[in-house]
């Protein structure tokens, strides 16, 4: 049955022949492991078709949709996350493979006649490959891959005479935007695949004409056809390198970062890590002082003519001698600079920050995104409106000169000062002038005000204000020596007896219930009734308070008209609702009102340097005040 | 071992030459099915994954719809749309139109139709002058009680349940599969 009907079928194509002479190539010496590399090549550029055509049927190219499709592809639709892992580790594999190709084949002489054109065909394979690497890192739009491809665009523009216009051809005009996306997307999923197929196919057929280059060890060896020995070595191969990318997606998963945002510097963008070795030499002052050119275009440019004329020089013993070398001195060379960039990359804390901020962006736009849907115009309008994601860039800009949070600017960086010292640019961490907010209005936050107000507001003691007469005078005195200081100071031992500890989570209690914030847990009303009458009274379960707090303190219960005790002079912060968010956004606008510190106050109003979104936005992230998920998102 | 001849393969024991060819065979179907298998799986998640196409209705799936008193009291069908959130794929599209449809009030009680035709979903015309429901894609036609009057659609019109909350008429609003006798929610 089958016969009959083979017969009928090679009769109108000749598939037997063809299937023969795809599998019965003949090979000097029999299989060997070290022609495996251009069978993988080829199975993953299978693996890049495959995936990336169903990729491409969820993937919308534009600027409003195209970190939008690729988050539902990783975070919601079916086995996204494996189809995309394979796509994204694929491809770096391929870069790999590409270089163990090419070493391969120089270290063999494969180059040399009658081969040259089938080298010069794989160089081309070579350039297209990068071409689609560069490409697809562009098309999640998250905040890594547009501003890495913003570089390799605007390294296209100094291309001497056609730069410019190169670079508006690539980006479908003079900035980023919706044809950025759809050029990049169809050079990405048409144009060079396309390419690569045709001249993959004619890199396959000149070699076939050749034959395999045999090593001199195997020459005159007996016969051996491809199938199924070198088939098998090949299968094993591509199942090492497929069995990787499967590791990786199962255990990293391709990373989406937080979506592109123009009016969001990215500080220290990075390519991939295979294109890493040219940014490091873009680095370097000489390169820099040589012109982006020179290190960009002319040094890569010189190379790719030497390796191109490998054929040539290579057909002289110590030219070929030649081309090995300079083939590892650049591998060399390459592996330095990228373990350079890389350990540089670790230490440099500015860019470690930035790293996690568009980690951390990605995951927050995926909270957003599951949790209300993203709006028609896009993600980036749920990430502006999230104090989640606003609040610490807005301390970093507006708090942070004279605050910390947590140690840091808010945003996880250190606060550095850049300062002459004999003729020498010095860079250290500025001492904070303000307390640092990193626990405010919690119960730590409550509880060492009480016990440890010195130690809480201790950075004052380096607040400078300068005089009419242009000498500076230190102002955190009057609250270090200032009232409540003191009071701190007398009570401390009292409030610190382990006799004590209930009264003093009491008062704690009562004091964080005034804030009426849901990030502190549940309040233990109970509790905090006792600490309403110590707040009264003063009266501790041991000995009692040298002053209740109502003596100096205005409050009044949330809830209630009557205010429970009220305020003798002005400069003492009313304690009604304190540390919750009308409290604080009344704070910012204006901390010298006599309901704060009055004339003691030393920090600016923020009333006109901030818009009122800006304080909602400030005060909602500091109160705690923003959507916090059940389960933190996962692949 | 002697040398074969230069264009013959050595020869190995038929055994382990078929057991070399079973394995490579098998090993490489396998490599060439995997990132297949990935991919159609990843395209099979419409099939996969059923996700809700609006936001807002209650848990029961009702949606407001008119209030009573805005339904003419001769039984004349009036058509309404229907507005909630509408979620497509990564979306959610505050306050769209998510369907319409008609309403008739009849003696206290409301009838409400799904307005897209059993047929092949067009969406159906009230014609005031024939006192009739009639779709302009195929000429199907339904009376006022939505029943049909001709054999061109498969079925009824698309009777959706109802309920009257302090004046205001809720719908489930549901979609029904096109082209078939009986009613199957899409």
């Amino acid at each position: 049955m089958i016969k009959p009907l083979s017969d009928w079928l090679d009769s109108r194509t000749g598939y037997r022949q063809l299937v023969h002479e795809a599998l019965y190539e003949p090979i000097p010496g029999g299989a060997r492991w070290r022609y495996v590399w251009g069978s993988t090549l080829t199975f993953i550029f299978a693996v890049q078709l495959i995936t990336g055509v169903f990729l491409w049927s969820a993937y919308s190219p534009s600027t409003l949709t195209a970190w939008e499709s690729v988050y539902f592809i990783q975070y919601e639709m079916a086995f996204g996350w494996l189809v995309r892992g394979i796509h994204h580790y694929a491809a770096q594999a391929m870069v790999v493979l590409l270089g163990l190709h090419f070493l391969q084949v120089v270290i063999d002489g494969a180059y040399r006649a009658p081969r040259e054109v089938n080298f010069w065909l794989g160089l081309i394979l070579l350039k297209i490959v990068l071409g689609l690497a560069l490409t697809g890192y562009l098309l999640p739009w998250d905040q890594k891959g547009y501003y890495a491809t913003q570089v390799a665009t605007n390294i296209a523009g100094v291309t001497p005479l056609i730069g410019p216009y190169l670079q508006q051809l690539a980006q479908g005009g003079t900035t980023y935007g919706h044809l950025t996306l759809t050029r990049f997307f169809a050079l990405h999923a048409g144009i060079l695949p396309g390419l690569l197929i045709a001249f993959l196919a004619l890199h396959l057929y000149v070699f076939r004409r050749h034959g395999i280059t045999v090593p001199a060890q195997a020459q005159g060896q007996p016969i051996a056809p491809f199938w199924p020995d070198q088939v098998l070595k090949d299968a094993i191969a591509c199942l090492a390198v497929f069995g990787t990318i499967l590791y990786f997606t199962w255990t990293r998963g391709a990373e989406l970062a937080g979506p592109a945002d123009p009016s969001e510097a990215f500080s220290s963008p990075r390519p991939e890590w295979y294109f890493l070795f040219l940014f490091r030499f873009l680095k370097f002052e000489w390169v820099d002082r040589l012109g982006l050119e020179f290190g960009a275009i002319y040094v890569p440019g010189a190379v790719f003519v030497i390796i191109a004329l490998m054929p040539i020089v290579g057909r002289w013993k110590l030219g070929h001698r030649f081309n090995v070398a300079f083939t590892i001195g650049l591998l060399a060379g390459a592996g330095y600079l990228t373990g350079l960039a890389i350990i540089e990359d670790r230490h440099d804390a500015d860019l470690q920050a930035a790293m996690r901020e568009a980690h951390r962006d990605g995951q927050r736009a995926v909270q957003l995104a599951r949790e209300f849907g993203i709006p028609a115009q896009g993600i980036l309008s749920l990430l502006k409106e999230d104090p989640f994601t606003q609040g610490p860039r807005l301390f970093a800009r507006k708090c942070a000169s004279c605050h910390r949070y947590q140690g840091h600017d808010g945003t996880g960086r250190p606060v550095l000062k850049t300062e002459l010292v004999e003729h020498r640019k010095v860079t250290r961490e500025e001492p904070a002038t303000a307390a640092d907010l990193g626990q405010f209005g919690t119960r730590e936050w409550v509880r060492k005000v009480l016990v440890d107000y010195h130690e809480v507001f201790a950075p004052l003691g380096n607040a400078r204000a300068k005089q009419a007469d242009g000498t500076e005078v230190a102002v955190g005195e009057r609250f270090l020596n200032g009232d409540m200081a003191n009071w701190s100071k007398e009570n401390r031992a009292v409030l610190t007896d382990p006799a004590n500890a209930e009264s003093l989570k009491a008062l704690v209690e009562f004091l964080v219930q005034q804030s009426g914030r849901s990030d502190e847990g549940p309040i233990d009303a109970a509790l905090a009734a006792q600490g309403l009458d110590i707040f009264q009274n003063g009266q501790l379960a041991a000995g009692s308070l040298t002053s209740a707090c109502t003596d100096c303190h205005t409050l009044r219960l949330a809830g209630q008209e009557a205010e429970i005790s009220s305020n003798p002079g002005a400069g003492v912060p009313t304690l009604t609702g304190y540390g919750g968010r009308e409290w604080l956004l009344r704070f910012l606008e204006d901390p010298g009102h006599d309901d704060f510190y009055g004339s003691n106050n030393q920090m600016p109003a923020f009333a006109e340097s901030m818009t009122p979104h800006e304080r909602r936005l400030l005060v909602d992230w500091m109160t705690g005040h923003y959507f916090r998920p059940e389960q933190p998102a996962a692949h | 071992m002697t040398n074969p001849p230069a264009d013959r393969a050595p020869e190995l024991p038929a055994r382990r030459n078929f057991l070399i060819q079973a394995v490579t065979f098998v090993l490489s179907s396998l490599l060439a099915l995997a990132p297949l298998v990935a991919g159609l799986a990843f395209f099979a998640d419409p099939l996969l994954r059923r996700r809700s196409t609006m936001r807002g209705a209650t848990a029961d799936g009702y949606l407001p719809v008119a209030k009573v008193g805005d339904l003419p009291d001769d039984g004349t069908p009036v058509r309404f749309s229907l507005q909630a959130d509408k979620v497509d794929a990564w979306n959610l599209f505050r306050s769209q139109t998510v369907g319409t449809v008609y309403l008739r009030k009849i003696a206290g009680q409301v009838l409400a139709f799904n307005d897209v035709c059993p047929h092949l979903g067009c969406k159906i015309d009230y014609k005031p002058a024939e006192g009739a429901f009639f779709c302009p894609c195929h000429a199907s036609r339904f009376n006022l009680d939505g029943e049909r009057q001709n054999d061109i659609p498969p079925r009824d019109m698309d009777r959706l349940e109802w309920r009257e909350e302090d004046g205001v008429v809720w719908v489930k609003y549901v979609n029904y599969q096109r082209g078939k006798a009986e009613k199957v929610p899409v």
